[in-house]
């Protein structure tokens, strides 16, 4: 837990200076408060004495104005560097999944993802807002009771002893509620996942009637997280009346000193009471105080559970390393497989030796049944995978030595899961070349047959098209991918399925008009099946792990 | 204004909850009083110790017992309180939660808003909720019960005293509304900030591979780190609020210390007619603003509470004239008419249904052709009842779907989408949601009859969600199996075969063929192999219309 906690603040580390500013008004403003009570006690303790007190009451109405102002000071710096520092966890997260999971989230769901994202790094915050700073002024008032009681070292360990006691509580709480949080948290994850599943699959839940069974799981889900925070809570209930007890202690210590002290002999009036009213008024400060700091444990436990729900997603290994050093650029643009060998999982071989060459310039068709490994070709070529075996090679060069980034700028790919997302036309297009001008929109959507219905379209090119591309037909939706993968101008370009939910005469028109708009590129063009427009320049068929010629 | 009325609705849900919890939302306040009380009772004791050390003949070891056994219950009391007051929070979620969600797919894809936004519904705004139930309300309660019990004794011993903490406590509440105007708006703002962050981050994660592919993952994580920032904004500005309010309260309790410590230290140089009186004011001071203090801490809990329940008002607001009648028993045979029928999803396009009449007679197979965009999924969606007709009447068996529930309407039929969602979980859990009591040797004999078992054997196999780990066709067949499964008298498949090779297709085409046996079935297809396959009646779609009929197969 604490090396996860360790690794989170040294992502921090860009906002150092604004969380170092929050911690310096935090522990002003907790002296501020320690002081004014001080004083107030002071100036009617003299008052009853001695009739003076004067000066503590003088001193009083700087404080009266300092104390509000360094509280409010206090907890916008400390919320301000908080927020940033978590706007940048967020960012950071986001990349390290672009980089370790390129080829999509796998068995992890969406939902959990988000929950991590969203929740999780929320969770965070209590790292700083509700551990290291409470501490850290917390600390700092104890050493001030304990140097401003100096002059009676018995009075001053009765009262500093209890309260450093305190500052120690964290420690015990947060081992104490380790295993709730982190249950708490991964119960979290499941009650994303239990509400977001049965959303994504809205149609096959209600068509099904499974809405009981959704609702019960997420019921489910949520009493398991109610459990989880249950304990958490008692945790810190506990947690939080013991730091109660230990400041009370403090301050019924200073009380019973004082009544010791008196039983020896008159202690009226003199300098030992005035330290006793001290002690018992700074102890009342304190109580405030430390009263968040067990609270620090409960924090503690939850950021240290977030932290490493967080690690184990963003450490998943990346599927492809970058090359250490790269290899000059290929002049050519061929392709060869040379006796590849893949899986996916390590029992569900894919090829163990596959060989197959894709000729520059070349439109060549890849034909096989589901399953046979056509779209594992596809992501070999764009390094979202890499082979366990052989070597494939660009222009007579290594893939594996060329950077995955200039690989996927060379080769085009519209795979089979290629994602509408939640923005207008224009910009689902630009994703694949974002300095495009409209008139190279316009282009790729009338090649894909969609320019008269965008055009009709009252936003046009500024329409939206849903989560998804929800706002579509299925095959409306597919085209726009399709033309965002012929919009930009790399040399190679692979296909995945392209017309799958495209009806029979719209398909046959892409397919036409595939020759036009992929002329002088080479295309690998992945399908289960032939409409007879295609014109490839060769057929391969894949089965068993195997391409061989087939004819056209 | 709309804002003032979602704020209403707002409270209302918040209420109701809290009428709902009844003994629950109460036990933490009583608790929170009898802390309270402890306090002040232990306060006395302190003041006449500490007047016993001025010299005064007051105070002695009694007293400090009796301090230290407050403290004992006190401690104790203070833990039970916060125990009390999380169990009400977590009473008030799962049960608000639960009733969105239930609305959530009452709704069904109808409400056009995206998963994610939705998912954020139920589970962050639901979290949000947590504050008012477990923070705001106690501590509500408790600022106005404690400081006028403090009031109240202090105005029996000294009522100077007493009336200068009723002024200061009666500002504080003034100085929170002066400084929480508009913190309602920009608390619901802060709430669309953490919408729009987190729906933008589930459509971009999912289409990961998208981005990765097209290079643009960088330029996502800036297009993130500005939805980000405006979230770290917006925060701000809701918290600068808050903590503006919780800055004037510790004003006003610096100033009623700083008064009464002035106040008795002149008296007692004249010899202070009751000191302990004098020492129980200053002690009472933190006592008296420490429930205000949580109050203000908690106040903005309630805002983001209040933004956020104004946002579930809407979705949590009972249906009105909702279809309310229920289906007596599946019939065993369904015929459908469409007359006249008109769908408009949205103003600003064409109807994607245009006055289509057709009908299937009982163990007709209809199949639905024609151009992507036609309607043909329309068509189904109507059936499904996720939308309703906006003219023209749909009839099963010569009753209006308009007068029956939703969800009896789907019990009528199986429906496979053009692109089936499969949940996390094995494949054999997939199918069997179709009808969760069927046996296993159903669950086998519909994944054999679908091709299921052709790549997945022992139906063990465990999906990812959204069917990670299986190819387009083979989800396909998994969800052929689930209304093999369903076993229903109406069967609608929307291009049941549009991701299959031409070997697969076949086989399941034969399928879906002795699945039609006895069962009406309205396929929406563009495939020339289902087309040329299966024996049913030809409905050509063209812009929401039926151009033209004639028998497939001749």
């Amino acid at each position: 837990m604490l090396a996860d906690l360790i690794r989170i603040w040294g992502l921090w580390r860009a906002r150092g200076g604004w969380l170092l500013i929050g911690l310096g008004v935090g522990v002003a403003s907790a002296l501020a408060a320690v002081a004014l009570l001080a004083l107030a006690g002071l100036g009617v303790a003299a008052g009853v004495a001695a009739g003076g007190g004067a000066l503590a009451i003088f001193l009083l109405r700087p404080l009266m104005l300092a104390r509000p102002a360094l509280r409010w000071a206090e907890r916008m710096a400390s919320h301000e560097a908080t927020f940033r520092a978590l706007a940048d966890t967020r960012i950071w997260f986001f990349r390290r999944l672009a980089e370790r999971l390129p080829g999509g989230l796998g068995h992890t769901s969406a939902g959990d993802v988000r929950g991590r994202m969203i929740a999780d790094i929320e969770a965070l915050d209590g790292l700083y807002l509700r551990a290291v700073l409470p501490a850290v002024a917390a600390a700092a008032v104890v050493a001030a009771v304990a140097l401003l009681l100096g002059a009676e070292p018995g009075l001053a360990a009765l009262v500093a002893v209890p309260l450093g006691a305190a500052l120690l509580l964290p420690f015990w709480l947060a081992r104490q509620a380790r295993a709730p949080a982190v249950a708490v948290a991964s119960a979290r994850g499941e009650v994303n996942r239990a509400a977001l599943d049965p959303l994504l699959g809205l149609a096959e839940t209600l068509s099904n009637q499974a809405e009981g069974a959704a609702a019960a799981r997420l019921a489910q889900a949520t009493a398991a997280m109610h459990a989880a925070e249950e304990r958490l809570a008692r945790r810190g209930a506990i947690g939080g009346a013991a730091g109660f007890l230990l400041a009370q202690l403090a301050m019924l210590g200073a009380l019973g000193w004082a009544l010791a002290q008196a039983a020896d002999g008159g202690l009226a009036g003199t300098a030992g009471a005035g330290l006793a009213v001290l002690a018992l008024f700074m102890a009342l400060a304190a109580t405030e105080m430390l009263g968040l700091v067990p609270r620090a444990g409960t924090a503690l436990a939850a950021a240290g559970a977030a932290a490493r729900r967080l690690f184990t997603l963003a450490d998943t290994p990346a599927p492809v390393a970058e090359p250490a050093m790269s290899a000059a650029w290929p002049a050519g643009h061929a392709v060869r497989f040379e006796g590849v060998a893949f899986a996916w999982a390590p029992d569900r071989p894919v090829f163990t030796g596959l060989d197959l060459e894709w000729r520059e310039g070349e439109r060549l068709a890849l034909l096989g049944p589901s399953g046979a490994g056509k779209s594992s070709i596809a992501a070999l070529l764009l390094k979202l995978a890499a082979p366990q075996g052989g070597r494939i090679t660009l222009g007579g060069v290594d893939l594996a030595q060329l950077p995955a980034a200039d690989v996927r700028q060379t080769i085009a790919c519209l795979s089979q899961d290629a994602r509408i997302f939640d923005a207008t036309i224009a910009e689902n297009l630009r994703i694949a070349a974002p300095a495009a001008p409209d008139a190279a929109l316009w282009r790729v959507l009338a090649q894909v047959g969609l320019a008269e219905l965008v055009r009709a379209l009252p936003q046009g090119l500024d329409t939206p098209c849903g989560e998804g591309g929800a706002r579509f037909s299925g095959g409306q939706a597919r085209r726009i991918a399709l033309a965002r993968a012929l919009l930009p101008a790399a040399p190679l370009l692979v296909l995945d399925e392209p017309t799958t939910g495209l009806d029979a005469k719209t398909e046959r028109e892409f397919l036409e008009t595939l020759e036009v708009a992929t002329r002088g590129r080479s295309v690998l063009l992945i399908t289960h099946r032939l409409v007879g427009v295609e014109k490839p320049d060769r057929v391969l068929r894949l089965a068993c792990g195997v391409a061989l010629p087939a004819a056209g | 204004m709309g804002k003032t009325d979602t704020g209403m609705s707002g409270r209302a849900v918040l209420s109701a909850e809290t009428r709902r919890l009844g003994r629950r939302a109460v036990l933490p306040i009583a608790l929170g009083y009898a802390v309270a009380l402890c306090g002040l009772a232990q306060a006395w004791l302190l003041a006449r110790l500490v007047a016993g050390l001025l010299g005064y003949p007051v105070g002695g070891w009694t007293d400090l017992a009796g301090a230290a056994a407050l403290m004992l219950a006190a401690a104790g009391l203070t833990a039970a309180q916060e125990i009390a007051q999380a169990a009400a929070g977590r009473a008030a979620r799962a049960h608000l939660r639960s009733q969105a969600f239930d609305r959530l797919l009452a709704l069904g894809p109808a409400d056009g808003r995206a998963a994610g936004d939705k998912a954020t519904l139920v589970v962050e705004r639901i979290e949000a909720l947590d504050g008012y139930f477990s923070k705001w309300q106690p501590a509500a309660a408790l600022a106005l019960l404690v400081p006028l019990t403090i009031i109240v004794l202090l105005a029996w011993v000294d009522w100077p005293s007493a009336s200068v903490l009723l002024v200061t406590g009666m500002l504080v509440p003034v100085g929170m509304a002066v400084a929480g105007i508009g913190a309602a708006l920009a608390s619901k703002r802060q709430f669309e900030a953490l919408a729009h962050l987190s729906g933008r981050f589930t459509d971009r994660v999912r289409g990961l591979p998208t981005l990765v592919l097209f290079n643009r993952a960088e330029d996502e994580a800036k297009g993130l780190a500005a939805a980000a920032e405006e979230l770290r904004r917006r925060t701000m500005k809701v918290l600068r609020v808050a903590f503006l309010s919780s800055g004037i309260l510790e004003l006003l309790s610096a100033f009623a210390l700083a008064y009464l410590a002035w106040r008795h230290g002149a008296l007692l140089g004249d010899s202070h007619p009751n000191p302990v009186v004098a020492l129980w004011c200053i002690l009472l001071v933190p006592a008296f603003f420490q429930p205000l203090r949580n109050f203000s801490a908690a106040y903005h809990e309630a805002q983001s509470a209040r933004g956020a329940a104004a946002e579930l008002a809407t979705l949590l607001a009972p249906a009105t004239g909702a279809p309310a009648l229920l289906l007596e028993a599946v019939p065993p045979r369904v015929a459908v008419v469409f007359s006249n029928v008109v769908l408009r999803p949205s103003a600003e396009r064409p109807p994607a249904l245009d006055g289509l009449t057709f009908s299937a007679a009982a163990g007709e197979t209809i199949l639905l052709a024609g151009p992507s965009g036609a309607g043909k999924s329309s068509v189904l969606s109507l059936l499904l009842g996720f939308r309703r007709a906006d003219a023209g009447r749909i009839a099963i068996n010569g009753q209006d779907v308009a007068l029956l529930r939703p969800e009896e309407l789907r019990r009528l039929s199986a429906y496979v989408g053009q692109k089936p969602h499969l949940f996390a979980g094995s494949i054999a859990d997939n199918i069997r949601m179709a009808r969760p009591d069927a046996t296993d040797a159903a669950l086998a004999a519909a994944a054999d009859a679908a091709q299921v078992t052709e790549f997945a054997p022992d139906l063990g196999l465990v999906v990812g969600e959204g069917g990670f780990g299986l190819s387009g066709g083979q989800a396909q067949r998994v969800a052929l199996a689930r209304a093999f499964l369903a076993d229903r008298p109406l069967l609608l498949l929307d291009e049941p075969t549009a991701s299959l090779d031409p070997g697969t297709e076949a086989l399941v085409l034969d399928a879906i063929q002795r699945l039609c046996i006895g069962r009406t079935a309205i396929i929406a297809t563009h495939s020339p192999a289902a087309l040329r396959n299966l024996p049913g009646r030809l409905v050509t779609l063209e812009a929401g219309r039926a151009i033209n009929r004639r028998m497939a197969g001749n």
